[in-house]
């Protein structure tokens, strides 16, 4: 083959920044080619086709989840060995110099990183939960303003016109008047907001137990280092299809828009909204595909960026394209891009940086790796709040989010759960078998202890703030490959004492609001789970909330940071990092909505640099 | 022998719901379908001889306790009783126990469509598990209950899904 198919942008990934990247260039006449390492239902809802062309359509993704045992974020998208992804069920325990390598991840340790994303078009966004929180002003320069991790090369001001962009794109419901935090008695919290702004949806229902804990929690105070903060109840902004704003029309499901107009209340956001009410970036895709402009390419793995050595620009991609997940036959191949962008997610992008050897002359790819090390507390109620209805979170506490404490150690976000014990003792599926088979319950006593015991189980989940580490962080290892020869991610990850300060701080608000309302507490941090530390002799037990963060973070300095304040690399001028790996810290804010901003900058960056080339 | 019609009396008495609300489940042929599958057929048979004696005996102990002696505590029966209320509320057939196995359990001849291993017994089957309504909930991911309805006191009629026999 002699000739190489060129585009103007070159994007890998089609997940939520991808996605945008190719809908906002497309939307401007530029020609994108997507890459997508995993498999796709192309633009269909349900399924077509008979026994022998049968063509699956997203529905298919419900027929995986319907019949999984373990209802896991990754159970409704296949397993594909050529695009093999991280789940939870890998993780266990590390044994000093034995690498944890029975997943698709190889973990050095000490610790395990407990967070798991989706290689599919459409990408994690297929499971997320939807939540958009802003950052807050303070989140942009804790450096300064604490002496703790790093401050961005941008600030609030700068992204808040971005944010503007994605909360209208996605399709996010909330209300400005209270996301702006003007209600919360803490200053370091409220997030400046544009005058008249609003969501292009309204607020999503607060849940019952979101307003039973309220009214039990108003004019509740902690305090931290001699100083009081409030404990406020407050909806969270959703990615979840509401009731619209003016002339704001909501997107339904792909394939079948009628779907998914407004959220029903399936209770499943994670692992799959099963009518596409929640958001999710096949949305955009379809989008992009509109424009006419853009081709997206499934079960193409890119493994390797050639790069010019008179110019330093990113010559080719290459790839490998597969017809069958379960079959390593592949051929390779390569494309040219005016630009090329990584949109592959924060772990893919950094692991094809260092298997190409571009980008790195910081030598900061793959490091500052982070996430929301969650913690969770659960407990019943003395009286039923209807567990195990509506979004998994519709609202939270984010008044303890900023505030002088963050000087010693970690901030977090508590997000209140509003399916029962489903995250921490995998209920109902998980516990009732131990009712029949220990507590020796049939019949009516059965019936009676369910019904009585599970409409009154509730949980915290506390998100913790992680500082930027450069020991944390994804490296290749010859050794380690998955079946098509592709590098499997070797992650160090360990978990600071300001981040377990921050746990321990949030074990002990959970216990005052526990004792205030009544709560029947069943929380329990066993040495034995994956997640288990130790703070000042007390044990705690984190998970992975899915937040994958830094792997190619932005800064001011191109010797310490990997793309600059526009997202792109220091050293290549044709090539583009999106995602929440440049994110340069975490914070308190589930990331996707931050990403998304920056990624709507992103493209607009690159749509002006096409013009000079 | 109609054995669906003894499978759907010993359900009822096992997890207290009528036989026309596990009826209409309309998943209950399948259960049989699974259970005589995996389990052999003199235990079975049984299994439904000993809850149709329990029904015509005339004994001034409570049903429930009847049923605990004669099926619950026994070695053999309790086991396969117990996987019946499970798959009754969690549509999973989780393997036998080790002893049980060992003592009555006997290999499938052939290439039987369902292995005494754990699995979902069918997409159907999930979406009908009574645990959803026995919580005052729906099954996470089908039925949905409606815009907002999570906001409803959960005893509201109509938010929920009734569990009234």
């Amino acid at each position: 083959m002699n000739t190489v198919d060129e585009f103007d942008v070159v994007i890998v990934g089609a997940g939520i920044s991808g996605a945008i990247m190719a809908e906002q260039l497309g939307a401007k006449g530029k020609r994108v080619l997507v890459l997508e390492a995993g498999s796709g239902t192309g633009d269909r809802f349900w399924s077509s086709g008979g026994a022998n062309s049968k063509r699956d359509g997203y529905e298919s993704y419900m027929d995986t989840f319907f019949t999984a045992l373990a209802k896991i974020p990754n159970a409704p998208y296949p397993d594909n060995p050529n695009a093999p992804q991280p789940l939870v069920t890998d993780l266990e325990p590390i044994t000093p110099n034995q690498p944890l390598t029975n997943g698709y991840f190889v973990q050095k340790g000490p610790l395990p990183f407990a967070s798991t994303y989706t290689r599919a078009e459409g990408g994690t966004t297929l499971h997320w939960l939807g939540t958009c929180l802003r950052m807050l002003p303070e989140d942009f320069h804790i450096k300064t303003e604490f002496g703790r991790g790093l401050d961005w090369p941008i600030n609030y001001h700068d992204l808040e016109k971005w944010y503007q962009v994605a909360e209208k794109n996605i399709g996010v419901s909330a209300n400005a008047d209270e996301q702006n935090y003007h209600q919360i008695d803490n200053p370091s919290v409220q997030i400046p907001y544009q005058d008249g702004y609003d969501y292009p949806m309204e607020k999503i229902p607060q849940s019952y137990l979101d307003r039973h804990m309220a009214k039990g929690l108003q004019g509740m105070t902690v305090n931290f280092d001699g100083k009081t903060y409030p404990i406020d109840v407050v909806s969270t902004p959703q990615g979840r299809n509401g009731m619209p704003r003016g002339s704001y029309r909501p997107v339904g499901a792909v394939g079948d828009p009628d779907l998914g107009q407004r959220c029903a209340g399936n209770s499943n956001c994670v692992p799959i909204c099963p009518i596409q009410a929640k958001y999710n970036a096949l949305k955009t895709l379809m989008q992009a595909q509109k424009t006419h402009h853009v081709e997206i390419r499934t079960q193409c793995v890119a493994y390797d960026l050639e790069v010019d050595p008179v110019t330093n620009h990113i010559s080719k991609v290459h790839y490998k394209q597969y017809s069958d997940p379960n079959s390593s036959d592949h051929v390779c191949k390569a494309v040219r891009g005016k630009v090329v962008v990584l949109a592959a997610h924060a772990v893919e992008n950094a692991k094809l940086m260092l298997a190409s050897g571009v980008g790195n002359s910081s030598d900061q790819v793959g490091r500052n790796l982070m996430d929301h090390p969650t913690m969770l507390t659960w407990g019943l109620m003395p009286s039923p709040i209807g567990a195990f209805r509506g979004p998994g979170s519709t609202s939270g506490i984010p008044s303890l989010r900023g505030g002088d404490f963050r000087k010693n150690r970690a901030a977090f976000r508590i997000e209140i759960g509003n399916w029962g014990w489903s995250w921490p003792e995998g209920a109902p599926i998980g516990t009732v078998p131990d009712l029949i088979d220990q507590k020796n319950l049939f019949g009516k006593q059965l019936k009676d202890t369910i019904a009585s015991v599970y409409p009154r189980m509730f949980r915290f989940g506390f998100l913790v703030e992680q500082l930027p580490d450069p020991n944390n962080r994804v490296t290749i290892d010859p050794n380690y490959r998955d079946q098509l020869g592709n590098y499997r991610p070797v992650i160090d990850y360990d978990v600071s004492d300001y981040s377990r300060a921050g746990m321990a701080a949030a074990k002990h608000v959970s216990d005052m609001i526990f004792q205030r309302l009544g709560v029947e507490g069943y929380t329990e941090y066993n040495p034995s789970d994956p997640g288990y530390v130790t703070y000042q002799g007390q044990g705690y037990t984190y998970n992975g909330a899915g937040h994958l963060v830094g792997t190619h973070i932005m800064g001011a300095d191109s010797k310490t940071s990997v793309v600059n304040r526009e997202q792109r690399s220091w050293d290549h001028p044709n090539l583009y990092l999106v995602g929440c790996g440049n994110m340069p810290t975490i914070s308190t804010s589930n990331p996707t909505l931050t990403m998304a901003a920056l990624t709507y900058w992103a493209a607009d960056n690159v749509y002006k640099a096409l013009a000079d080339m | 022998m109609d054995w669906l019609d003894e499978f759907y009396h010993l359900s009822s008495a096992l997890t207290d719901y009528k036989v026309v609300q596990l009826k209409g489940t309309g998943v209950g042929e399948e259960y049989l379908d699974v259970l005589s599958t995996i389990i052999p057929q003199d235990i079975l048979s049984e299994l439904f001889d000993c809850y149709r004696s329990l029904k015509v005996q005339n004994s001034s102990k409570p049903k429930e306790q009847l049923i605990r002696d004669a099926i619950l505590c026994d070695a053999k029966l309790g086991p396969v009783a117990r996987n019946i209320i499970k798959m009754w509320y969690l549509s999973i057939w989780y393997q036998m126990p080790d002893d049980w196995r060992q003592q009555f359990g006997k290999p499938n001849q052939g290439s039987p469509k369902y292995q005494d291993v754990q699995f979902v017994v069918s997409r159907n089957a999930y979406i009908q598990g009574l645990v959803w309504e026995a919580l005052g909930s729906h099954p996470m991911g089908a039925k949905q209950p409606g815009y907002g309805t999570w906001s409803d006191k959960p005893t509201d009629k109509g938010s929920v899904i009734s569990t009234a026999s």
